[in-house]
């Protein structure tokens, strides 16, 4: 097939990161490592946490390893607890999300041991687990990765990960959009908000929703309506993109998961898009103290005061 | 009694019942989601996959009103919702694991309190089954003792044929009515083999095994490996056929509002907060445990049944993969 995409260094990954845990493990340098572990089903993978060496040999790496696992180490996930550097397995893209989580004084980069890795990319939330990575079964967010070979890591396999060429379709999606008139571009999401039933697996995996209590869950007072109805949908919607711009690094997790398939990253990526041209601001790639909106600067435009 | 009908027939039978007036609900595309709604013509019915929700949101919507408010000085309106207003409905094209629910969700909306929101929609509906010839690895209904040929739920099942169209059987009078009002769609048995069903490859679990161990062991290690990684969303509870908590808010302004119930799931931290700030359920470990326990020894303590029909939702769209089937199965070993 043509537009198959080389994954034949995804077993040597696998074996150097069971080896690094091993290591880290044994020699007590982290307390807990967190990774992939294969599932039940036909080549799949979920996140497992570990703490024994002897454990090690259970972690992989492979086109089914699609988790961002930075959201165990924020504080909205207290079952781990966080005692002792943690060891963690990231992609590239994953990364992005670190870096800002300790951007946000949520992480110390001394408590983490970064095992990255190489990679070509993984599968797409439409695709079975067992589907070999093509063009077709790529997760959106690959076809325009820029984050192949994660940098700054403790250890990376080495292994130079196949990086193909892929037409992007969040940039094609976004120009569509933007292109439409107001009225259309609103009755196109609302067509994709009716749909969301509010089961908030976007929020949970999301490594920046953090809060202890989200605003959209309070009721006293109740902040944006909780029930999943047209006005309570939206508000969550734009809350959600919202409390994301200038944060959102691109893991896609809240799209990947939406049950729904609404394309939340869509609107992350055009928050991006705007950052970037008013502000010259990417997330993910700096830990920088505070990111555009959380920032007051007296050169800043305001113009819009009136 | 036994009947056939034709892929056209069944066309000209959902178009009858919307030109008399019923409400026919099946599944077909909503903004490139395959989901179970209401339709105007038979055109955009979407047989060939399982729909992301389970029906039960037809008699147990996502969301709804229940009473509604109103205040002018110190004069206070409460106006109730009249479910005899409820349009008679007929599902079609229910596989075999959300039809099997219905009946297992009876038990709980007619036990102590009779809830006439889902009981009025449940009398007024009439269930269409559909045997199943597709399923993936997540499939396990053959391992809760249902099968992708179980007509359980449905009034009147349909089994698809070589050569096309469906031997139907009906089980219930509500699917004789059905058929008898319609009589000249439907011929008699053309005794074409039905198409190689769907095989689901989970092997069948020992229910009590996993419930005599449930029974003992509310407090183990095991929760903690289990469902360290969940992450506490209500994904697995609101596609589920069978899951069934809901939440009830009042929103609106001081001077007018409603009263609405909508889904909730124990998955989420909220669902056991109390006002005090306790919450018994701490710990996610602790939520996914009420998870297993409500399906698998709760409600067969309750009422004799499994609270889960197989269909394998959780399992696909579990943002972590956890897999319900590997866990019970495992549970079944200890
Ligand atoms: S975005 Fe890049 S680093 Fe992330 S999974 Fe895809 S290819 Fe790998
Ligand atoms: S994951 Fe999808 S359906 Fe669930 S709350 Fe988020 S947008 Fe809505
Ligand atoms: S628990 Fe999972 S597999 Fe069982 S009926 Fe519910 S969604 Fe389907
Ligand atoms: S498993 Fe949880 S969400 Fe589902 S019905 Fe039981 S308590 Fe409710
Ligand atoms: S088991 Fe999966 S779908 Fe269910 S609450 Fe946990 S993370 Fe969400």
């Amino acid at each position: 097939m043509t537009n198959t995409i080389d994954t034949s260094i995804y077993a040597a990954i696998t074996e150097a990161i069971q080896g690094e845990a091993r290591r880290i493990l044994s020699e007590g340098h982290v307390s807990a490592v967190v990774g992939y572990a294969a599932a039940r089903r036909k080549g799949s993978a979920q996140p497992v946490v570990i703490t024994d060496a002897v454990r090690a040999e259970e972690l992989i790496f492979s086109a089914a390893c699609v988790n961002n696992l930075a959201v165990y180490l924020t504080k909205a996930k207290k079952e781990i607890p966080k005692t002792g550097k943690i060891g963690i397995v990231v992609k590239g893209c994953d990364l992005k999300a670190l870096v800002g989580l300790m951007g946000e004084s949520q992480l110390k980069r001394e408590e983490l041991y970064l095992i990255g890795v190489p990679c070509a990319g993984v599968l797409a939330s439409t695709a079975q687990p067992a589907q070999e990575l093509t063009g077709d079964t790529i997760a959106p967010k690959c076809r325009e990765c820029d984050a192949h070979l994660p940098q700054e890591c403790d250890f990376v396999p080495d292994r130079q990960p196949a990086t193909p060429e892929l037409a992007g379709k969040y940039r094609a999606e976004i120009a569509r959009l933007e292109a439409m008139t107001p009225a259309e571009r609103w009755a196109y999401w609302k067509e994709q908000f009716k749909k969301c039933i509010k089961c908030y697996a976007c929020r949970q995996v999301c490594p920046f929703c953090f809060c202890e209590q989200c605003l959209c869950d309070r009721n006293k007072p109740q902040m944006v309506e909780t029930t999943p109805r047209p006005a309570g949908n939206t508000a969550w919607h734009i809350v959600r993109a919202m409390h994301l711009a200038g944060r959102c690094a691109g893991c896609a997790e809240c799209e990947r998961v939406c049950p729904m398939d609404i394309p939340l990253n869509l609107l992350n990526r055009k928050m991006a898009k705007e950052l970037k041209e008013l502000y010259d601001y990417e997330a993910g790639f700096q830990v920088r103290e505070k990111g555009p909106l959380a920032m007051y600067d007296e050169k800043d435009d305001q113009s819009f005061i009136k | 009694m036994q009947k056939f009908i034709s892929q056209q027939n069944l066309g000209h039978l959902l178009d009858k019942l919307i030109a008399d007036g019923k409400r026919v609900v099946a599944p077909r595309m909503e903004a490139g989601t395959p989901l179970y709604g209401p339709f105007a013509d038979s055109a955009g019915i979407v047989l060939g996959q399982l729909p992301r929700r389970s029906a039960k949101e037809t008699f147990f919507p996502v969301c709804e009103d229940i009473m509604s408010y109103g205040k002018e000085g110190q004069q206070v309106t409460l106006t109730d919702v009249n479910p005899a207003r409820f349009p008679e409905t007929v599902l079609v094209g229910v596989r075999p694991c959300d039809a099997a629910a219905v009946p297992v969700l009876d038990a709980v909306f007619s036990w102590d309190y009779q809830d006439e929101f889902f009981l009025e929609r449940r009398q007024k509906t009439t269930i269409v089954g559909l045997a199943c010839t597709q399923a993936d690895d997540a499939c396990f209904c053959t391992a809760v003792g249902l099968s992708p040929a179980d007509p359980k739920g449905s009034d009147l099942f349909l089994t698809p044929v070589e050569g096309g169209g469906y031997a139907c059987e009906t089980f219930t009078e509500k699917g004789e009515t059905l058929v008898n009002s319609h009589k000249e769609l439907f011929g008699e048995p053309s005794g074409a083999p039905a198409l190689p069903l769907a095989e689901p490859q989970t092997e069948k679990f020992d229910l009590k095994k996993v419930k005599a161990w449930l029974d003992d062991h509310f407090e183990d290690p095991a929760w903690d490996s289990i469902a360290v990684r969940c992450v506490g969303c209500g994904a697995c509870a609101f596609l589920c056929p069978a899951c069934h908590c809901f939440d009830i808010v009042d929103e609106g302004t001081e001077k007018a509002g409603k009263r609405r119930k909508s889904w909730d799931a124990c998955g989420f931290w909220k669902f056991t907060h109390h006002a005090s700030g306790h919450n018994p359920r701490d710990l996610q470990p602790k939520r996914y445990r009420n998870r297993i326990m409500h399906k698998f020894k709760y409600y067969d303590d309750k009422f004799g049944q499994t609270l889960c029909t197989g269909c394998g939702r959780c399992i696909r769209f579990c943002p972590v993969g956890i897999d319900i089937a590997a866990i019970v199965s495992e549970i079944s070993k200890k």
